[in-house]
């Protein structure tokens, strides 16, 4: 063994003195061409990213700087289109001239959703539990059941829904339509939850247990906080399903105050006495995405990790 | 397993629902079962369970995996329920109580710490959870980590820690709970081998130093029998044998405790008794090594002896010898495995130490002295002497 060891070494102090001194000239060529290469490489990835990054950005861009024309301009052609005759707030002045103002709207709006979104997220997070750690009869009939309602087209329990809703005097009424909006929300969330529930293993959940954290101080404290990705995902979903939502608020919804934003597009849109005031269309289209913008970019850390969540392992 | 009687009222550690035992429960501080089952449905996993596990005791319950011996320990601490019988901890009634009011902690295989909270917090949990005064938690949580030399750690998210050290902070959180009994299922089994010898020294401290119950759950049995002052060896739901470990490898109550506990496992040959004290074996006629009254000829035994008991030689000694030709070897360093085959095809494991190596396929003599075979009855059980 020494004797090998012996007779290697000179050898190898031989082949490192070579590599360090004398650089392969063939060598350094290589490396040039694969600088070269890379820096192609990222080129082309980074013009093909900001290609992609404003074809997505440019519908935003035009609504919000068309939305800064004057009244006049807005009646013209819409290229350019930003102003060119000077910034004004003509378009959200006219938009409050619609309905009971746009403040109004934007607060039925934000009331519906933002209700939608708690009592959502406080259901499924419950049921979510429910169907992930307890035994009962029947458990898996009833969530196929739950999921099942999936399929049904909204569209056709439009007409019982409003009978129902007229019965319980909650017939153009906010609260009606956001009772609507979370059942119709909650198949996807609770499925949603227990998967997130799955996921937490249960050795954790028993370890609280022996630490004596029990029932809501148990979901509260220890659970809710591994459960957030599939929370703020059920959270975004229910938001931007509540505040997008138009054919139930149109329907349900009689009086002009109570109109939430879509249905006062849809006013907007349909022009007073045929003439359509496209400003203010693109004044609507702003106020109305960048609710849902802040949500997502406040969430989307989480939603992110929601979405994966159970991908891997 | 002091047997002395309490005198005066017992410092029954508070609880409501706690109801002291009658009889002899109050005599012992540790843990007792008393004909505790459970069953899923009409499966019977625990068949009706009698054990005292006396107070400072470090009990290792072992058994191969689907025993049971992780269902008995989560019933101990609360997280299985039990289909019937009692579980006493220090001689308070705690069958039906909630796993926060039972005076224990347990550590799991999985360390199970909360992801999201700090060294620092998952220590302090439980101690939140009863409401201790803040103080009071920053003195424990100080103290637990520097018995764990976890201290650098306090800031730390488990996520950011090595196997070890998260065992180490899954273990500071049953301390700063100061319980009754504690409780491990499995704890070393997530790390690697080197890690687990310098956990396994570290468990073993940490009984010497705060002088609790512990239970210990394993299938290793080097952990049994390095930690343990008592194994229980469970089978099927069912107690095997109780015993401290050299009772257990020295004094097997049948085969099976006799093949699980030692490694390589003992050799636990067929042979048939021939007389009142001789046996026949692979066609050789050995001496038995003490008479039995009761033997009938042409019964089915089990002879059995530990690889380490075995001579090799050359020359047959009457009686009590066998040849045996070497199927292959393991080397390891020190001692070398033989695994040989008798004239019958029954293999026998040989620890040999000699220097001289052994080739396979050699035929090779194996002797042993009387006093280290162990005989077992066609059921299994331990023949003994007088019986």
């Amino acid at each position: 063994m020494t004797m090998t060891q012996t007779a290697l070494s000179p050898a190898m102090t031989a082949a490192g003195h070579t590599v360090e001194v004398r650089p392969n000239p063939a060598n350094e060529a290589a490396k040039l061409a694969r600088a070269r290469r890379k820096r192609k490489d990222a080129i082309a990835y980074h013009t093909a990213g900001v290609a992609i990054v404003l074809f997505f950005l440019a519908p935003f861009a035009i609504a919000f700087l068309a939305s800064f024309r004057s009244g006049a301009e807005g009646m013209t052609p819409p290229l350019p289109p930003w102003p060119t005759t000077g910034f004004s707030l003509d378009s959200y002045r006219s938009l409050d001239t619609f309905g009971a103002g746009v403040w109004q709207h934007t607060l039925n709006s934000l009331i519906v959703s933002l209700a939608t979104v708690v009592l959502t997220v406080a259901i499924s997070l419950l049921a979510g539990y429910g169907f992930s750690r307890y035994r009962f009869p029947l458990k898996n009939t009833l969530f196929v059941l739950i999921i099942a309602t999936l399929m049904i087209p909204f569209q056709s329990i439009l007409t019982p829904l409003f009978i129902i809703l007229a019965k319980l005097g909650l017939n153009n009424s906010l609260f009606g339509l956001v009772s609507v909006y979370v059942t119709l929300q909650l198949p996807f969330s609770v499925f949603m939850m227990r998967n997130a529930f799955d996921a937490v293993p249960k050795e954790i959940e028993e370890a609280a247990r022996i630490d004596g954290a029990r029932d809501l101080k148990l979901l509260v404290r220890v659970l809710l906080p591994l459960v957030l990705p599939g929370a703020a995902t059920v959270a975004i979903f229910a938001f931007l399903n509540a505040w997008n939502e138009f054919l139930a608020a149109l329907v349900l919804l009689s009086s002009n105050e109570n109109y939430t934003m879509p249905v006062l597009m849809m006013a907007v849109r349909a022009g007073r006495l045929g003439a359509i005031n496209w400003g203010a269309v693109q004044a609507g289209v702003v106020v109305m995405t960048i609710p849902c913008l802040i949500i997502f970019l406040l969430l989307q850390r989480y939603y992110m990790r929601g979405l994966m969540a159970g991908a891997v392992k | 397993m002091s047997l002395a009687p309490e005198t005066g009222s017992p410092a029954w550690a508070g609880g409501a629902a706690a109801a002291p035992l009658g009889d002899d429960g109050a005599a012992t501080g540790g843990v007792r079962l008393s004909g505790v089952r459970k069953s899923f449905g009409h499966l019977d996993i625990i068949h009706g369970i009698d054990l005292s596990i006396p107070e400072g005791a470090f009990t290792v319950f072992v058994g191969p995996s689907g025993c049971g011996k992780s269902t008995l320990l989560r019933m101990i601490a609360g997280l299985e329920e039990v289909s019937d019988g009692l579980i006493a901890i220090k001689g308070r009634d705690v069958t039906d109580l909630d796993p926060s009011d039972r005076g224990i902690a347990m550590v799991f295989q999985s360390y199970a710490l909360y992801p999201h909270m700090s060294v620092r917090d998952n220590l302090a949990f439980g101690l939140k959870m009863a409401n201790t005064p803040k103080a009071e938690i920053d003195r424990r949580v100080t103290a637990a980590s520097a018995i764990l030399k976890t201290d650098h750690l306090l800031d730390r998210r488990p996520g950011q820690l090595s196997g070890g050290q998260r065992q180490r902070v899954a273990i500071g959180r049953a301390i700063v709970r100061k319980p009754d009994v504690f409780l491990f299922d499995e704890p070393l089994s997530n790390l690697d081998a080197e890690l687990r010898v310098s956990m396994r020294i570290e468990i073993a401290r940490l009984h010497r130093e705060l002088g609790n119950t512990m239970i210990y759950v394993t299938h290793d049995q080097t952990e049994a029998m390095t930690l343990a002052d008592m194994i229980v060896v469970l089978r099927e739901g069912r107690i095997e044998q109780v015993g401290s470990p050299r009772e257990i490898y020295e004094d097997p109550a049948n085969s099976f405790v006799a093949g699980f506990i030692g490694s390589p496992r003992m050799n636990l040959l067929k042979a048939r008794r021939t007389g009142r004290d001789s046996l026949t074996l692979a066609d050789a006629t050995l001496g038995a090594p003490f008479p039995t009254a009761s033997g009938k000829s042409g019964a089915d035994v089990t002879f059995g002896i530990r690889p380490e008991h075995l001579t090799v030689g050359q020359t047959a000694v009457d009686g009590r010898s066998l040849t045996a030709s070497v199927d292959f070897s393991e080397y390891l360093g020190g001692t070398q495995y033989l695994y040989c085959q008798l004239a019958d095809g029954q293999t026998v494991t040989v620890e040999y130490r000699s220097p001289v190596a052994v080739r396979p396929g050699e035929r090779i003599v194996l002797s042993w002295s009387m006093e280290t075979i162990r005989l077992f009855d066609d059921a299994g059980l331990r023949l003994r002497q007088g019986m």
